[in-house]
């Protein structure tokens, strides 16, 4: 099959199917309301489900549950949608069920604005909901990219039985770019026998599984929090995935910068480097586990004079640089949080006041 | 530039673009209002797009305002809102219609509803309703996909579709193949559904690869305008 023409969030829907993905519950919100219309068609012709709950709390609790009982299920949603999911986040992260999220991010806080944004680094990356629980978050930076990593994200959530984010913002929900989908990222469920409470008839076993998050005793509590902490610590070691971008220049200022600002970012370096300089890019396409390592080694670098962390918010993932970067090297963060999404032009004018 | 476009001057009035979501309705109502401009009629162009909260005939107006086309929108103050407003000029637009005005609806037979609410002003008003089809969009890469697509447009908005547009594009990935393939799909739909062929398009771009003898239909250059933030829209000259 050749390319085809696609907007972010259809092609976000269409890829959860390729995925083998076939149970979906979400509630409508712009930018990413072209999810639900998209599956509300596709999904009945693939033998699929789609249920609109009444609200994003709702949906939340019906991802824990389709998920607790051994379903591969998904949803999507944006920024406020998220926050109302955030409760049974956290319990899905607690008792350890595979969940693929999807926010599309629009302008906050609160009901904030319906363009393009990155302002829930810190709810994707750091929390949202409570409790010591880290969800696996991945940023895609183009249309391709996002077909690929939701795909990716449910043998991911299953490896680790634990939620996987994708955070896309709403220009990667709108724009329409040519992609196909890879057949080889397609998965199988995996078997969920000896945990899920997917029925005593279906397995060998005389036990009960049981999926919960409750742990009164504080011994138990504690050794699972020692669990939760060594996946999240293999994470770190195993997941970690970003791209650099002309790195092997010597260049004076490296950017750090994911998703839709990275796609203006790359055409900065490129428009610097015909002027004759040099700058170059660390994307991060996991935003947890960030690529702390690599960025300290680029930051490193004897010709780099500044880092520079450039987000669609008032400096969120800048805090992670810097704690990467660990003084080898100034940090700064340039950003804007309305929806305008900076122009190659004023970002090389920020870059260039450094000089 | 414009290729065997004299053959479209029988497309003036009123002119609805419709179509699928995505089929490329608000670039190709851009540009064949500059290229109507151009040819030195005049022209105005509404945005009738209620459900498609980005990549909107609004992006484009003020590179239209320079050139002469006035572009009717909702009041400024409720140009960002996430709700459906329909203008009240619309209607006004629609009365005293200019030599050519061009309807920019919103996608799918949900964007072309709200034209079912101008039944009033489109009485005893001869238009023309125009439906985009790009094939290498989602439900529209058949020719049944397209005939359901007319039908379930015509049955949203009260209004018979009377010419097919040909928009088979991959944005920056569009080749000359692409467009041969795409015109024979599209002449395909025009045969089955017995609605004339008006126009395909083409990049400017790819333009001058292209045989235009190949096509019974004229060629709508596009000059693109709706781009992301870090791509530059073709600048329009007068």
């Amino acid at each position: 099959m050749g390319k085809i023409l696609m907007k972010g969030n259809e092609a976000i829907g269409e890829a959860a199917i390729r995925a083998g993905c076939l149970n979906y519950f979400a509630y409508p919100i712009t930018p990413q309301s072209e999810v639900a219309e998209y599956l509300s068609r596709r999904m009945p012709e693939v033998g699929g489900v789609f249920l609109q709950g009444e609200s994003e709390i709702a949906v939340g609790n019906m991802l824990f549950g389709a998920a607790g009982c051994g379903a591969r299920v998904f949803t999507t949603s944006s920024s406020p949608g998220i926050s109302l999911m955030s409760e049974a986040i956290s319990y899905i992260s607690s008792a350890q069920c595979p969940v693929v999220f999807v926010n599309i991010v629009r302008g906050g806080p609160g009901l904030g604005g319906i363009l393009p944004s990155q302002a829930d680094y810190f709810q994707a990356t750091k929390g949202g909901g409570h409790g010591d629980y880290r969800l696996l978050v991945m940023a895609p930076a183009s249309v391709q990219e996002a077909v690929e990593m939701v795909m990716k994200a449910f043998p991911l959530a299953e490896k680790y039985r634990n939620p996987v984010m994708i955070l896309g913002d709403g220009l990667i929900g709108q724009m329409m770019e040519p992609i196909e989908f890879p057949e080889h990222l397609r998965t199988e469920p995996s078997n969920k026998d000896d945990w899920a409470t997917n029925g005593m008839d279906t397995r060998n076993s005389s036990k009960p599984n049981l999926v919960k998050s409750l742990f009164l005793n504080a011994e138990l509590l504690e050794e699972h929090n020692v669990v939760l902490k060594a996946k999240y610590d293999r994470m770190k070691q195993e997941e970690v995935r970003y791209e650099s971008y002309n790195v092997d220049t010597d260049y004076q200022a490296l950017i750090v910068s994911f998703g839709t600002m990275s796609r203006v970012c790359r055409t900065v370096i490129d428009n610097l480097k015909a002027q004759g300089f040099e700058t170059a890019m660390i994307r991060p396409q996991t935003l947890f586990p960030f690529p702390e390592a690599p960025i300290k080694k680029a930051a490193s670098k004897e010709s780099c004079q500044v880092v520079l962390s450039i987000e669609l918010n008032m400096g969120q993932m800048v805090e992670d640089v810097d704690r990467s970067v660990q003084g080898k090297c100034p940090v700064h963060c340039y950003g804007k949080a309305g929806g305008d999404v900076p122009t190659p032009e004023e970002v090389i004018d920020v870059i260039k006041s450094f000089f | 530039m414009l290729i065997g476009f004299n053959k479209v001057e029988h497309i003036k009035g009123i002119v609805i673009i419709v179509g699928n979501f995505g089929s490329g309705k608000t670039e190709v109502a851009v540009n064949l209002a500059v290229n109507r401009k151009r040819s030195g009629i005049d022209v105005r162009i509404a945005d009738l797009d209620l459900v498609n909260p980005y990549f909107r005939t609004r992006e484009a107006r003020e590179p239209l305002a320079e050139l002469g086309i006035d572009v009717v929108l909702p009041p400024e103050k409720y140009l960002q809102a996430d709700l459906p407003i329909l203008s009240p000029a619309i209607a006004g637009l629609i009365r005293r219609p200019s030599q050519l005005t061009l309807i920019d609806a919103g996608g799918d037979d949900v964007g072309a509803t709200v034209l079912s609410s101008l039944a009033d002003p489109f009485r005893k008003k001869r238009v023309h309703m125009l439906q985009v089809v790009n094939p290498y969009r989602p439900f529209t890469d058949t020719v049944t996909g397209c005939l359901k697509m007319r039908d379930q447009i015509e049955k949203a908005s009260k209004i018979t579709i009377t010419g097919i547009l040909g928009n088979a594009n991959l944005i920056d990935e569009t080749t000359v193949e692409h467009i041969y393939k795409g015109y024979d799909f599209v002449k395909e739909v025009s045969d089955q559904s017995g609605l004339p062929l008006e126009f395909i398009t083409a990049s400017v771009e790819l333009l001058p690869q292209i045989d235009v003898e190949r096509f019974s239909c004229p060629v709508l250059p596009i000059e693109r305008q709706l781009v992301p933030p870090w791509k530059k829209a073709v600048r329009l000259k007068k």
